[in-house]
């Protein structure tokens, strides 16, 4: 029981002192995390909402084809669409792309896809009468779509951002399958080299924890403080 | 480049293999978390504090946590604080069980709290158990508004079971990138990976969309 940061649990000797050791090694993947989280969920929104749009707009081609994507994302696992990216896309295009990249872009792809259908979902709770009042008072579609559908859509929708937000900084974690230096694979290279698994892990289930339970509060806060923008 | 896709046919018995146990995964987890997630939920509507905090603690944490985090945690951590030591299939049903099970709380206590306590206290008033108003009055309505959201989750677990393949269960997963590892047909593998899975996901999808339009309730 000597060691600092050390507790007996079950008879298991636990010492946490790796994790207090190798604090920069776990930070900077906690940074990994964190870049790949603000890069794909800014790209997968954007992706998203222009996807929706499409998808509730679009001649039947257009639809047609958003819609067997979206189906496709929700029925391929995320692990499945990282590892033929990473492994499999070099191949067939001739570039091969770095993890980080890899991750980015499958991750990116995945979420768009609940993102569209997400968008779809706000757009069609608006009611049409509106949409034609706007057409009465004359303005253009693309006005009405500025500027009476989307604000109150994406009001709406606010809180399935915030889980959308949250599944995103989950499946990076997945990303530590193609080697990205996040915080799910600096977690596992500590817990094998330091024969620690007990506490690594422990610990990092405490990170992700504080990280996630947080975001999702903060935008459901968000959300209770711009609801009456979205009421109509 | 040269493909042999003949390396998917030759290895035909080892992804059907993976398939059983991606598809037995499924179900044995949702047999698992559907009573699970119930429990969770009634403990969290019931009277009790401790109860009621003890479920909101346990649905709070594993929805915050990633999945393939407690798929490595319950392979290394929980054998040595629980005392039991699990196959590698039991492992992964434990962590996708524990982690269904608290988005499947959620969606039974929605589901419950939907409906109006007017209904709830009516029934008692007729003079009901408080058991016999949620058997026969709470929850056949919760049921129309559980089921589209049980279905989406279903079709979330099937494509999470993908990630017990880290802890080398044999699932569809880590039987193909293992045939990829030995065989080196990397583009191969992985595509007829992705495709499985897709011809796998896709009917389970369009019937959540369908489950959803069936259940549809109209306020």
């Amino acid at each position: 029981m000597g060691a600092p940061f050390s507790l007996r649990v079950n008879f298991v000797e636990l010492d946490f002192s790796p994790i207090f050791e190798s604090w920069r090694f776990l930070a900077n993947g906690l940074l990994v995390t964190i870049q790949l989280a603000i890069l794909c969920c800014i790209a997968s929104l954007a992706f998203g909402i222009l996807g929706g749009i499409g998808r509730v707009y679009g001649g039947w081609v257009l639809k047609g084809i958003i819609t067997f994507y979206v189906d496709t994302m929700r029925s391929i696992p995320v692990l499945v669409v990282i590892v033929w990216i990473y492994f499999a896309l070099p191949l067939v295009s001739g570039y091969s792309l770095p993890p980080f990249w890899s991750a980015f872009l499958a991750i990116t792809i995945h979420v768009a896809a609940y993102v569209i259908e997400i968008t779809r979902a706000g757009i069609e709770s608006i009611r049409p009468g509106q949409v034609r009042a706007a057409q009465a008072l004359g303005m253009s579609h693309w006005q009405i779509l500025r500027e009476v559908v989307l604000p109150q859509a994406l009001i709406r929708v606010l809180p399935s951002i915030g889980s959308i937000v949250s599944v995103t900084i989950k499946d990076i974690a997945i990303a530590s399958v193609i080697a990205v230096p996040e915080y799910m694979k600096q977690s596992e290279t500590l817990a094998a080299q330091s024969f620690h698994p007990i506490e690594v892990f422990t610990f990092a289930m405490f990170v992700y924890f504080c990280i996630l339970f947080p975001t999702t509060r903060l935008i459901d806060r968000l959300y209770r403080r711009l609801a009456h923008l979205g009421q109509s | 480049m040269k493909l042999e896709w003949s390396v998917v046919w030759e290895y035909r018995w080892l992804l059907a293999e993976g398939v059983l146990v991606t598809i037995g995964l499924t179900i044995v987890t949702m047999a698992i978390a559907v009573p699970g997630g119930i429990i969770l939920a009634l403990m969290r509507l019931s009277k009790s504090r401790f109860l009621s905090g003890f479920s909101l603690c346990f649905v709070e944490l594993f929805r915050n946590i990633p999945l393939i985090l407690v798929v490595y945690w319950a392979f290394y951590v929980m054998p040595i604080f629980v005392g039991i030591e699990l196959s590698a299939f039991a492992t992964g049903i434990t962590a996708l069980a524990l982690n269904v099970s608290a988005y499947n709380a959620e969606t039974f206590r929605a589901g419950i709290n939907s409906i109006r306590q007017g209904q709830v206290q009516a029934g008692l008033a007729l003079g009901m158990s408080r058991f016999q108003v949620l058997r026969e009055i709470v929850l056949p309505q919760a049921f129309r508004r559980i089921m589209p959201i049980l279905a989406s989750t279903w079709v979330s677990l099937f494509k999470d079971t993908s990630l017990v393949s880290v802890i080398a269960v044999g699932d569809l997963a880590h039987n193909a990138l293992m045939v990829r590892s030995q065989t080196f047909r990397v583009l191969e593998m992985l595509t007829a990976m992705a495709l499985i899975y897709w011809a796998l996901g896709y009917p389970q999808a369009k019937l959540a969309d369908w489950i959803r339009k069936k259940f549809e309730v109209k306020e």
